[in-house]
C-alpha cells in the first residue's frame, strides 16, 4: 500500500509541472499539444548537462541533479520559442504547430544524442546513462497510517516541484502579471484596450510553459527511466494535458487530477504484483492511466470552459 | 505667443486614414471644446469609428496632426491616449467575461501593493472599494464582485464607462453606446453623459440616431464616405436637416404603409418550449399565430431567445415540446428542407454563419433554395447556365450590387448587398411564410429602405411575415401585431398602434402591466 503512495506521487509530481506548463500557456491564450516534445527536449538538455558535469563535479555528486533540473528548464524554455515564433509571431495554427513540434523534438532528440555520446565517448549510443537520484524518508510524517506512503522514499525534485506549484499558483492568481496572462486567454483586445502588451505576455507564457516541461522530462528521465533515450516521448506530455483539462484549466483540480493519474498507475502496478500476474499483464495494468483518461472525458467534457481566446491568433488590426 | 492657449481640448487637424481599397477618413479637421458633448453623425463605413480609434491611438493616421490641450500629441496605442487622459467605450465592449467588474476595470492599472515588503500582489478588495465609492459618485451602481459572465449589456456598458472613469480620463468616446440597450436604459445612459458634461468632461458622442444627437449633444459634425460633409450648431439643426446630410438626399422618414388586410392564419405556434445545449428552457411556452397579409414582430432586447424561436421554426433547432402549424400543417417534426418546401422562407440573423456560403460566388449563394431541383441539377450534374441565368434574373429584379456579376465572391459584396441577395432569394420561392431576423442589422440607411420596402411589398402579396428585431424604431414602422419576448416568454401580444414604443420598451425590460 505504501508503495503505491510513493510511487504515485514520484509520478504525478512531474506530471503536475508539465501540465502546470501547458495551463500557462493556455490560459494566456495559446493553444498547447507541444508539451510532450517540450519535456522531451528539456530532458535531453538535462541529460546532455549532466553527463557533461558529472566527471567535472564527481561522480554520484548529488548535486549534478540540480544543474540537470536547471539545464533542462533553460533547454525546454529555448525549445518552446519555436512554437512561440509559430504561433504568435507568425500566427500559425496552434494545434498543428505543437503536433509538429512534438514529431520534430524525438527525431531531433535522437540524433543530437547519439552525435553527442559519439562525440563524447565515440560510441553513438542513443541513451545517456544518468546517476541514481538518492531518496529520503520525511521523519514523523512517513509515519502516518494509510498515508505515510507519500512521504516515504522521496526523491528530492518532489519536494523541489510542490513548492513550485504554490509559487505558480501565487504568480497566476494574486498577481497583476497572472491577471493580465489570463485576461490574454479570454480576451486579448480588452488587454490590449487597457494598455498591456498582449504579445509579450503570450511570449512569456509560452517560455514558462516550455521550461516548466523541462523540469518535468528530467524528472521522469532520473525517477522513472534512469537514463535519457528515446522512451521518453511516452505521451506523457498528452497526460498532463488531459490533467490540465479535467482540472478545467484551474491548478488545483488539475493537482488533483495528476495524482488520480499518479495512482492509477502505481495502484495497477501493484494490484498486478498483488495478484501475482505474469509480467506480461503488467502492460495491460500500465494502460489504467489511459483508460481512466477516456472514462473521464465523458464525465468532465461537457462542462470544461476552456480559454475563451486558446487558438487564436492575437491581430492588433482585428476588432 | 506664449500665453497662446488653445480653446480647444482636441483638435485633429487634416486627418487622413487609408485602408487597402478605401479612403476611411480624407483630409478631415475637428476642433472639440472643452465641456461639451459633441457629436460624429454619419452612415455606417462612414469613417466615424476609424477617426475616433485614431483618437485613441488605436490607428495611426497616414496624415494630419492630434493636438490635446493646444500640444501636438502622437499616439502610438491606445496607453499613450489614456495617459493623456482620453477614453473610450468601444461599440463592442472590451471585457473578460470570467473576471469580476473590479478586475475589468483595474486590468492594466492594477493596485500593486508588496506584502511583506517583497510578494508583489494585486489588492483586489481596495478596488472593489474604491471602485463602489466611484460608481456612486456618478450614479452608475454596479456590484464590483460580480462576474461580467453574470450582468446584463447595460451594466458591461456602465463598466466600460467606470473604466474610463477610474483611469481619470477627461475625454471620453462613445462609440454607438445605445445599439444595445432598451428605451429605458437609453433615457438612463443620456443622463449619465448629461452628468459627466455637468462634471467638466468632454464627451465625443459616434451614432446614426438623429434623436439622441437632438436630445444631448451640443454641435455635431457629420461624416459622409470618410469626408466631413458639415459642423451644425444641434440647436440650430433639424432632425430632417442633420437626416439629409448624413445621407446626402432626401430621407424619408415614414414608410407608406396600407391598413392591414389579415387573410387566414399561416403560422400558429402552440407551447413552443426549447431548450439549450444546458437544458435551459431560452423559449418558453410560447404561442402566437401569424396570418396571411399580417406582419408579427418579436420585440426584446438581444438574448432573450428570439433567434431560438426563428431557428425552431425554420428546424435548425428541435423543439422540446409544442407545436408549429403552417397553413394548418403540423411541421414540428419535419426536416429543414420539408419545411422549406411546405412554404417558409427563412431569413436568419447572421448572414455568414447560416445565411451564405461567403467564400462561394453569389450565383451559387442565389440558387441555395434551388440547386437541386430541376434545371438547375439535372441527374446529379449541376448545370452552370442555369445558375448564371438565374442569377442575372434576381441581380436585376433586387438590384443586388456586385463587383463581378454572378461570379462575385459573396464575401467581397458589402454587408447590405449581402443581405440583399439573401432576402432577394427567400423572397423569390414566394413563400406563405416570410421569417426575417433582424433583416437590417448594420446596413445603412439606404439598404435599410430597399428591404423595408420588400417586406411591406410580401405583406402586400398576402404572405404572412415574421419579424424579429432588436430595432425598436423597426418593429414600430413594420409591425401590424408586436410580442414582446422577456427571458424566452412573450409576456405581451396586442396590435401595434395600441402600444407605444415607451411601454414595448417596459415589456423588454421585463414588467408586466404598469
Amino acid at each position: 500500500m505504501n508503495k503505491v503512495f510513493t510511487d504515485g506521487l514520484s509520478f504525478a509530481l512531474p506530471l503536475l509541472i508539465m501540465a502546470i506548463g501547458a495551463l500557462y500557456s493556455e490560459k494566456s491564450g495559446v493553444t498547447n499539444l507541444a508539451v510532450e516534445g517540450f519535456q522531451g527536449v528539456g530532458a535531453f538538455f538535462g541529460a546532455l548537462a549532466a553527463t557533461l558535469f558529472a566527471p567535472l563535479i564527481g561522480n554520484g555528486n548529488q548535486a549534478i541533479i540540480y544543474i540537470a533540473m536547471v539545464c533542462a528548464a533553460i533547454g525546454g524554455a529555448l525549445f518552446s520559442c519555436i512554437h512561440g515564433l509559430l504561433c504568435i509571431r507568425f500566427r500559425a495554427n496552434q494545434v498543428i504547430s505543437g503536433v509538429v513540434i512534438n514529431i520534430l523534438s524525438v527525431a531531433l532528440t535522437a540524433f543530437c544524442t547519439s552525435a553527442a555520446n559519439a562525440a563524447i565517448s565515440g560510441n553513438a549510443s542513443n541513451k545517456f546513462v544518468l546517476d541514481v537520484s538518492s531518496k529520503f524518508t520525511v521523519p514523523l510524517l512517513s509515519k502516518i497510517p494509510w498515508i505515510g506512503g507519500l512521504f516515504t522514499d522521496m526523491y528530492p525534485f518532489e519536494i523541489i516541484i510542490a513548492v513550485l506549484v504554490v509559487v505558480l499558483w501565487y504568480l497566476m492568481n494574486r498577481t497583476r502579471f497572472g491577471m493580465r496572462l489570463r485576461a490574454c486567454g479570454e480576451n486579448p483586445q480588452a488587454v490590449d484596450a487597457a494598455g498591456a502588451n498582449v504579445t509579450r505576455i503570450r511570449w512569456m507564457a509560452v517560455i514558462i510553459s516550455g521550461a516548466l516541461s523541462g523540469i518535468g522530462g528530467i524528472c521522469f528521465a532520473y525517477s522513472l527511466l534512469g537514463n535519457f533515450s528515446p522512451s521518453i516521448y511516452q505521451g506523457f506530455g498528452y497526460l498532463a494535458i488531459a490533467a490540465m483539462i479535467f482540472g478545467n484549466w484551474n491548478i488545483g483540480p488539475t493537482t488533483l487530477a495528476c495524482l488520480a493519474f499518479g495512482l492509477a498507475k502505481s495502484g495497477g502496478l501493484q494490484l498486478c504484483i498483488a495478484a501475482k500476474l505474469p509480467s506480461n499483464y503488467t502492460d495491460l495494468f500500465l494502460l489504467l492511466p489511459y483508460v481512466l483518461t477516456l472514462l473521464l472525458l465523458i464525465f468532465f467534457s461537457r462542462k470544461n470552459h476552456p480559454p475563451k481566446a486558446a487558438g487564436e491568433p492575437w491581430d492588433k488590426s482585428k476588432r | 505667443m506664449s500665453d497662446y492657449k488653445s480653446d480647444y481640448i482636441v483638435e485633429m487637424r487634416h486627418i487622413t486614414k487609408r485602408f487597402p481599397g478605401i479612403i476611411a477618413n480624407d483630409d478631415v479637421s475637428l476642433e472639440i471644446r472643452k465641456g461639451e458633448v459633441y457629436a460624429l453623425l454619419g452612415e455606417n463605413g462612414a469613417g466615424k469609428s476609424t477617426l475616433m480609434s485614431i483618437l485613441f491611438g488605436t490607428y495611426e493616421p497616414d496624415e494630419g496632426e492630434i493636438l490635446v490641450n493646444g500640444k501636438p500629441v502622437k499616439f502610438h496605442s491606445s496607453t499613450d491616449a489614456t495617459a493623456c487622459g482620453i477614453g473610450m467605450v468601444h461599440q463592442h465592449f472590451k471585457l473578460v467575461e470570467p473576471f469580476t467588474i473590479a478586475e475589468n476595470i483595474v486590468l492594466g492599472v492594477e493596485p500593486e501593493e508588496k506584502k511583506l515588503g517583497i510578494l508583489p500582489w494585486v489588492n483586489i478588495r481596495k478596488a472593489n472599494q474604491q471602485i463602489a465609492e466611484l460608481s456612486r459618485a456618478y450614479g452608475l451602481e454596479v456590484n464590483p464582485t460580480d462576474r461580467i459572465a453574470d450582468v446584463p449589456v447595460s451594466v458591461r456598458q456602465r463598466v466600460e464607462i467606470l473604466k474610463m472613469l477610474y483611469r481619470g480620463a477627461e475625454i471620453m468616446i462613445f462609440d454607438e453606446p445605445t445599439a444595445v440597450l432598451t428605451p429605458q436604459e437609453i433615457d438612463f445612459l443620456l443622463q449619465i453623459i448629461d452628468n459627466l458634461r455637468k462634471d467638466g468632461k468632454t464627451i465625443i458622442l459616434i451614432t446614426h440616431k438623429i434623436a439622441e444627437i437632438k436630445r444631448v449633444a451640443d454641435r455635431c459634425a457629420i461624416l459622409r464616405q470618410g469626408r466631413l460633409i458639415d459642423i451644425r450648431e444641434v440647436a440650430d439643426a433639424s432632425a430632417q436637416e442633420l437626416a439629409d446630410l448624413m445621407v446626402g438626399r432626401q430621407v424619408k422618414f415614414m414608410l407608406e404603409k396600407t391598413a392591414p388586410q389579415f387573410r387566414a392564419p399561416v403560422l400558429e405556434v402552440q407551447g413552443l418550449t426549447v431548450k439549450n445545449e444546458h437544458k435551459f428552457d431560452v423559449v418558453k411556452d410560447v404561442s402566437f399565430t401569424v396570418h396571411g397579409g399580417e406582419i408579427f414582430a418579436i420585440a426584446g432586447v438581444s438574448g432573450n431567445g428570439q433567434g431560438e424561436i426563428a431557428d425552431a421554426i425554420a428546424g435548425l433547432l428541435k423543439a422540446a415540446s409544442g407545436k408549429v402549424l403552417l397553413n394548418g400543417k403540423d411541421i414540428t417534426a419535419m426536416p429543414v428542407r420539408e419545411r422549406a418546401l411546405a412554404g417558409l422562407s427563412y431569413i436568419p440573423e447572421d448572414r455568414h454563419e447560416t445565411g451564405t456560403i461567403p467564400d462561394m460566388m453569389l450565383r451559387e449563394n442565389l440558387a441555395l433554395r434551388e440547386y437541386y431541383k430541376e434545371p438547375f441539377s439535372r441527374r446529379g450534374i449541376l448545370h452552370q447556365e442555369a445558375f448564371r441565368s438565374y442569377s442575372e434574373q434576381l441581380i436585376q429584379t433586387y438590384d443586388i450590387r456586385c463587383a463581378q456579376g454572378p461570379e462575385t465572391v459573396l464575401r467581397s459584396m458589402s454587408g447590405g448587398n449581402q443581405q440583399k441577395a439573401i432576402v432577394g432569394r427567400e423572397i423569390e420561392e414566394q413563400t406563405d411564410l416570410i421569417i426575417f431576423v433582424q433583416p437590417t442589422r448594420g446596413l445603412d440607411i439606404g439598404a435599410i429602405e430597399n428591404i423595408h420596402r420588400q417586406i411591406l411589398q410580401e405583406r402586400e402579396r398576402g404572405a404572412a411575415i415574421l419579424l424579429i428585431s432588436l430595432e425598436l424604431e423597426e418593429i414600430m414602422a413594420l409591425a401590424d401585431t408586436i410580442g414582446v419576448l422577456y427571458r424566452g416568454e412573450i409576456l405581451k401580444i396586442d396590435a401595434a398602434e395600441k402600444m407605444t414604443t415607451q411601454e414595448v420598451g417596459r415589456y423588454m425590460m421585463g414588467v408586466k402591466e404598469a
